[in-house]
């Protein structure tokens, strides 16, 4: 061991100095250690880069294949569907699925994640409010997703050609920022449903699922059964698949689409409220079962 | 100031356990509330103690004693099922912001640091968590890395480093506030001996800096070596709490036989244990080649002595090696409880 002897311990330093910057720093610095956590594994070219243009790749190719020769039947499609650019409509619900799929792995894996290396608990040790630490963890998702989003826009423009920035750009953007609190709100009752059954394969799967399949993803809603419309309205996804087409594909103004963005400021509300009630139940009950040191 | 820094009063946790009910079909297993009940479980069962300022204290005890349940306890992760506790005049239920400023807690050992991450970039991170200003963080971790040897190797991946580095910069992080209070969880399990003995020199240092420390182990020499007061828990319940020579003392009037024998029954225990002197039994195969350990505490060896060899030897066992020896902690162990420490 070294020579040097440290000072001895101080009552006066057992008092945390918590201020707002503290409380911000605390808030970055986890952001910032999920981020570099995150570049470690070399996957992450795969998940921001590769996977965007991937993805869609499929149901474009199959849109193509159905449009007939020179997109012969295409018409039935924009008589739906509003638009005849079936790339730019499939890629603009594909990529919001991607960020909600994204987020819900991601966030709803994070303290499972945590919970497996061991760290969890070491970080709940620490004289932080754990639902802070949460907030934390969602930021660096928020990056990365902001980054993918970002990547993927430019990756489009330059393997098709095709623009997703287009038409109402301020209502688009308005559409993506009042999404967002749906999604990580989503993502933190994910993650607190994830620690609560150390199980997550299956809910995931299942979400993304009624996701992709209520949520016309690759399809305009119109061509559902009259029953799923009545559910696909309980998922903030429709509203902000519909929205980010309409504002980039038919030139909406926000007068148009006033009844989805009331309904999407509605779960942008709710959702994160549930998503902190969930954290909150299941940090209790960790505390009482001790269910946080197994694994 | 107050003496006691650490005060525990009559804690009990009980664990909600599934238990399988009697004559369900396996398959309402399934079915929640079918195939199982739910019974708590007493892991701690009104445990009390006080440790004094400046004192390392032990907590001695088997496997699922309630040692981890415990200290868990105290550092706020779980929650008391009753009774109370304090940790530097801080209430462990209502005060745990400042409770857990006051700790720091290595419970998980390697695994409470982050692989992916230098151990300087770890203990980084942990000094925002403490609300350490920056500029006083950089320095003290500069400190705590020259202080623990690991200053060299600060700026490579944990993942590299050896199971001993990993535990010292778990314990770096613990140190990082300063805190005046230490819980360390099976410090020394699954070290190799020389960075057991280097963590032992370490917590004692600690200690000299005035720090107070409770840890728990399940090697009585550890115990033994590092306590000042060593508490030996037993079914969530201490049995013993007084200082290592007080305890191992209190057998003076009994003597200890350790035997080492050759193709033993066990069910002879019995059997020597019903020769009056002898208090107590306790046997254990001493590896795979018919070896046995028993040990023996009787209020006088030389009068049972012969007893023992007749009886030994009726039962084709050959004794290979015998010796009158110091009561350990274990021997404590067994005499309150009749049970080895591990078996
Ligand atoms: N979260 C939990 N839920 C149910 N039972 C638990 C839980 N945690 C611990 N137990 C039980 O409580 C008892 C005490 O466990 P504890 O981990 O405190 O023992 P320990 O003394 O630390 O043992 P070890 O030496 O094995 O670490 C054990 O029987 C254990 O199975
Ligand atoms: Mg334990």
């Amino acid at each position: 061991m070294g020579q040097s002897t440290l000072t001895a311990p101080s009552d006066t330093l057992a008092r945390p100095r918590v201020s707002a910057g503290s409380t911000l720093r605390v808030l970055l610095a986890v952001a910032r250690k999920e981020w570099i956590i995150f570049t470690r594994y070399p996957t992450w070219v795969i998940a921001i880069i590769v996977w965007p243009v991937i993805f869609p790749l499929g149901y474009i190719f199959t849109a193509k294949a159905l449009g007939g020769p020179n997109g012969a039947s295409l018409h039935a499609f924009e008589r739906l569907a509003g638009t005849s650019d079936y790339i730019s409509y499939i890629v603009m619900g594909t990529v919001m699925w991607m960020w909600l799929n994204m987020t819900l792995w991601d966030i709803g894996f994070h303290l499972r994640e945590e919970q497996m290396r061991g760290t969890l608990e070491s970080n709940w040790l620490c004289p932080v409010p754990r639902l802070l630490m949460m907030m934390g963890a969602s930021l660096a998702k928020l990056s990365t997703s902001f980054i993918f989003l970002i990547l993927t826009v430019i990756e489009f423009r330059l393997v098709f050609g095709v623009s997703l920035v287009r038409g109402n750009v301020p209502l688009l953007l308005a559409v993506v920022l009042l999404t967002m609190p749906s999604i990580y709100g989503i993502g933190v009752m994910f993650a607190s449903l994830v620690i609560r059954f150390r199980e997550a394969n299956a809910m995931v799967f299942l979400v993304r699922g009624l996701v992709s399949v209520f949520c016309g993803i690759t399809y305009p809603l119109a061509v559902l059964p009259v029953w799923m419309h009545g559910v696909a309205q309980f998922i903030p996804i429709t509203y902000a698949i519909r929205d980010t087409r309409a504002a980039a594909l038919s030139n909406a103004s926000f007068a148009q689409v006033a009844p989805d963005l009331a309904k999407l400021g509605a779960f942008a509300v709710v959702l994160p409220v549930l998503g902190c009630l969930a954290f909150a139940y299941t940090e209790r009950r960790a505390r009482r079962t001790g269910s946080l040191a197994q694994y | 100031m107050a003496e006691e820094i650490v005060r525990v009063e009559d804690l009990r946790k009980l664990f909600p356990r599934k238990v399988r009910r009697e004559g369900a079909k396996p398959w309402t297993r399934v079915i929640p509330g079918r195939g199982s009940v739910t019974e708590p479980f007493v892991a701690v069962d009104g445990v009390s103690f006080e440790i004094r300022r400046g004192e390392i204290f032990g907590l001695l005890g088997p496997n699922g004693a309630g040692k981890t349940t415990t200290i868990r306890m105290l550092s706020t992760l779980l929650e008391p099922t009753s009774g109370s506790a304090t940790i530097n005049g801080y209430d462990i239920r209502k005060q745990t912001s400042l409770v857990r400023q006051s700790l720091g807690a290595v419970l998980t050992g390697e695994r409470s640091i982050y692989w992916k991450l230098t151990g300087r970039e770890n203990l980084e991170y942990f000094a925002t968590l403490y609300h350490m200003p920056p500029r006083t963080a950089k320095q003290r971790i500069q400190e705590l890395l020259e202080r623990l040897d690991l200053a060299h190797r600060a700026d490579e991946y944990v993942e590299r480093y050896s199971s001993g580095m990993k535990q010292r910069i778990a314990i770096a992080k613990a140190l990082l506030a300063n805190p005046p209070v230490l819980l360390l969880d099976e410090p020394t399990i699954g070290l190799d001996p020389q960075s057991a003995r280097n963590l032992r020199e370490l917590v004692l240092e600690v200690r000299s800096e005035g720090r107070t420390i409770l840890l728990t182990t399940h090697y009585m020499e550890e115990a033994d070596l590092l306590s000042d007061r060593v508490g030996i828990i037993d079914s969530g319940r201490i049995i013993a709490l007084d200082t290592p020579e007080r305890l191992k003392g209190s057998l003076r009037q009994l003597d200890v036989m350790k035997l080492e024998l050759h193709d033993y029954d066990p069910a002879l225990d019995g059997v020597l244990a019903s020769i009056p002197a002898v208090e107590n039994v306790v046997s254990s195969p001493a590896g795979n080649d018919g070896a046995w350990y028993v040990s023996l505490h009787a209020r006088d060896t030389r009068a049972v002595l012969p007893s023992v060899i007749e009886l030994v030897g009726s039962r084709s066992g050959r004794i290979t090696n015998l010796q009158v020896a110091q009561p350990t902690l274990e021997d404590v162990f067994i005499a309150h409880t009749g049970k080895q420490l591990r078996d």
